[in-house]
């Protein structure tokens, strides 16, 4: 069963090589490029504390280099092969056999209905883990430097994010392995449920794409309870700001955080000295001449005006990629039992 | 000898309608048999819940004495040619004919090489680029290689050109003549049954209408002509199948265990084409009635 899997699957496999390979020759070609930049910026030798132009002008460069385009378009690929993988090697797994009646013909040989399944989910699967994370680990080898840039105090750019941001986290360390199973299983149960391979395909698109939507915004910040901070006011957060009849908005914008250097900031805003959200500028900072002038920040802080920050430390990086990892292959399971279930009673 | 399927108010629903509805059959081992019906009888439903591919909602099936696809030996067991023969399309000849071999234990690559090379196939033609006729004969040969013990082919000829259908039985006859094969062949085209059953089963609206094999059931129905008569005054032992009545005239079909005695009919007859349309027709009309009332056709 093995063998007629592999056979069935070799031209998926022949185009995934392919991809792969484009990838791999995309990266190769210019990788070395980016390497060679970082280490004419003098980032390699340089000792903590003294970084933080080279690696500011680093990320200049590679920006001003072109670059931009490429990482995040790598970055994107990344983050879609999960889903093309869902559509067009999971969807029609069972719903073309079911379209074309060639489902009479294999399920119709010395091997059971269950084994069928297993073996197609188990080599097609495994095969969709590999091409995704390969296509991770060639793109985090590329983006090395800029990752150690990061760490060297380069300014959040494009080019330079936190590995905690969403476009960062999704598409490095081991979540594209549990992507690329739930989007494979996703397919293959959409179409054992529904039967027909396009409609499957349109299901399979619609759940993922909403899926990795919903997980950043609801799902991961969760994995743990966030930590607070309330910090003296930094100049230069406040954003908007308008008046109305209740007085003038304030709103404080974190970026980073003193001292936590790559942690994921939930929210950040305004609180008064007795930790209660304000949304309002007190009435002594909002007089224009004060408003608009340096002094601003600090009558704030002579309102006992603070920011309060909720974030997950950079430290929860690796708890909550094996969270999100673990709840992802956990729901391919749950649908890979559901196909089976399906596959067991009733079809044709 | 054995029943190689046995069904006891078997029933297959989807959704709200019922595909198939108590029905009760045994169809003997050893034979060739021609299960027929009107499209809708749940002939291809019936051969679905023997191969295993669907599960019934009723009832019990079992296939060689045991539950259809109970596991790779029962597999192993029962071949199926499905209707429209589908084929891998993106697939070759030689792909088709390594399948078969990976998937089944008890495979006979010599029958299957040997099948292939007689119809003049060329092993590295693609499944989608085959004729109907072609594609019939990949699928059977596949079906026949795996060395089942029950062959089962739904409606395999519908499709098929007058030429294409004759090999096609032929091939299958030929099978059959190599011995320890059990055929269930359904069609609604009663000329290809003719050619090949030796047992017929007449399905209509899920029930059995007549069963037998087929040189009985030609032996033992007569078409009666003569001058009009009230059916009702036929012998007990002969049962109307059909008729239909002129001013003057009588026409019936008749099943009877007995000889014809009564000199005023003239008795010929009747094909297997016409016994299966009576039971057919006769089912069309209401099934309780055993005997019809008598009308006139003009």
């Amino acid at each position: 069963m093995i063998r007629i899997s592999l056979l069935q699957f070799r031209v998926q496999a022949l185009v995934a090589a392919a991809a792969l390979a484009a990838f791999a020759i995309l990266l190769a070609v210019t990788g070395p490029h980016i390497a060679s930049l970082y280490a004419a910026d003098g980032l390699a030798s340089c000792h903590a504390g003294d970084c933080q132009n080279d690696a500011g002008y680093f990320s200049f460069q590679l920006a001003a280099g072109g670059y931009q385009a490429l990482y995040l378009v790598s970055i994107g690929i990344i983050l879609f092969a999960p889903a093309v993988i869902g559509l067009f090697w999971g969807a029609p797994l069972i719903a073309r056999e079911l379209e074309t009646g060639t489902a009479a013909l294999a399920w119709n040989q010395s091997v059971t209905r269950t084994r069928w399944l297993a073996v197609k989910l188990a080599t097609v699967g495994l095969t969709a883990m590999a091409v995704t994370e390969g296509l991770s680990l060639m793109q985090a080898w590329w983006a090395a430097p800029l990752g150690r840039a990061v760490g060297q105090g380069a300014p959040s750019s494009p080019l330079t994010q936190g590995r905690f941001t969403q476009l960062i986290f999704a598409s490095h360390g081991i979540t594209p392995l549990g992507y690329a199973a739930f989007a494979f299983a996703l397919g293959v149960t959409a179409g054992a449920l529904i039967r027909r391979t396009i409609p499957a395909m349109a299901v399979t698109l619609a759940v993922f794409v909403a899926l990795q939507i919903a997980t950043p915004l609801w799902i991961r910040p969760h994995f743990a309870p966030a930590d607070h901070a309330a910090i003296a006011v930094i100049p230069g957060r406040e954003a908007g700001g308008a008046t109305g009849p209740g007085g003038t908005t304030l709103t404080l914008v974190a970026t980073s955080l003193q001292g936590q250097p790559g942690a994921w900031i939930l929210s950040s805003g305004p609180v008064n000295a007795a930790g209660k959200p304000v949304s309002i500028t007190p009435a002594a900072c909002a007089a224009p001449s004060v408003a608009t002038s340096p002094d601003f920040y600090s009558c704030l802080t002579s309102q006992g005006i603070k920011e309060s920050v909720t974030y997950q430390p950079a430290s929860r990086y690796w708890p909550f990629q094996w969270a999100e990892t673990a709840l992802y292959l956990a729901a391919a399971l749950a649908l890979a039992a559901t196909s089976f279930r399906r596959l067991r009673r009733r079809l044709c | 000898m054995s029943a190689v399927i046995e069904a006891v108010g078997l029933g297959k629903q989807y959704r709200r309608t019922w595909a198939l509805r108590d029905c009760t059959l045994t169809v003997p081992a050893g034979h060739v048999v021609g299960l027929v019906g009107p499209n809708g009888a749940g002939k291809t439903t019936l051969l679905r819940l023997a191969t295993g591919m669907l599960a019934p909602t009723r009832g019990t099936i079992t296939v060689l004495g045991t539950p259809p696809a109970q596991g790779p030996a029962q597999l192993a067991r029962v071949g199926f040619v499905a209707q429209d023969t589908p084929v891998y399309t993106r697939m070759t000849i030689a792909d088709h004919l390594r399948f078969g071999t990976w998937l089944n234990p008890g495979w006979d690559d010599g029958l299957a090489r040997r099948r292939i090379g007689e119809l003049g196939l060329d092993p590295k033609q693609r499944g989608g680029s085959l004729s109907g006729g072609q594609r019939a004969q990949l699928a059977l040969t596949l079906a026949l290689a795996k060395r089942p013990e029950l062959l089962l082919l739904d409606e395999p000829v519908a499709s098929l050109d007058p030429l294409a259908r004759r090999e096609f039985l032929r091939g299958l006859m030929e099978a059959v003549a190599e011995g320890g094969l059990s055929v269930v062949l359904s069609s609604h085209l009663v000329a290809d049954l003719e050619r090949v059953c030796d047992y017929l089963v007449v399905l209509v609206a899920s029930h059995v209408r007549i069963t037998g094999e087929v040189s009985a059931l030609l032996a033992s129905h007569h078409r009666l002509s003569g001058p009009r008569r009230d059916p009702a005054t036929l012998p007990a032992d002969q049962t109307i199948i059909t008729e239909s009545h002129t001013d003057k005239q009588s026409s019936l079909l008749v099943r009877t265990s007995g000889p014809i005695l009564d000199p005023s009919w003239a008795v010929t007859p009747v094909s297997l084409e016409d016994l299966v349309l009576a039971y057919m027709s006769r089912a069309a009309e209401d099934p309780s009635a055993r005997r019809p009332q008598l009308g006139v056709v003009s």
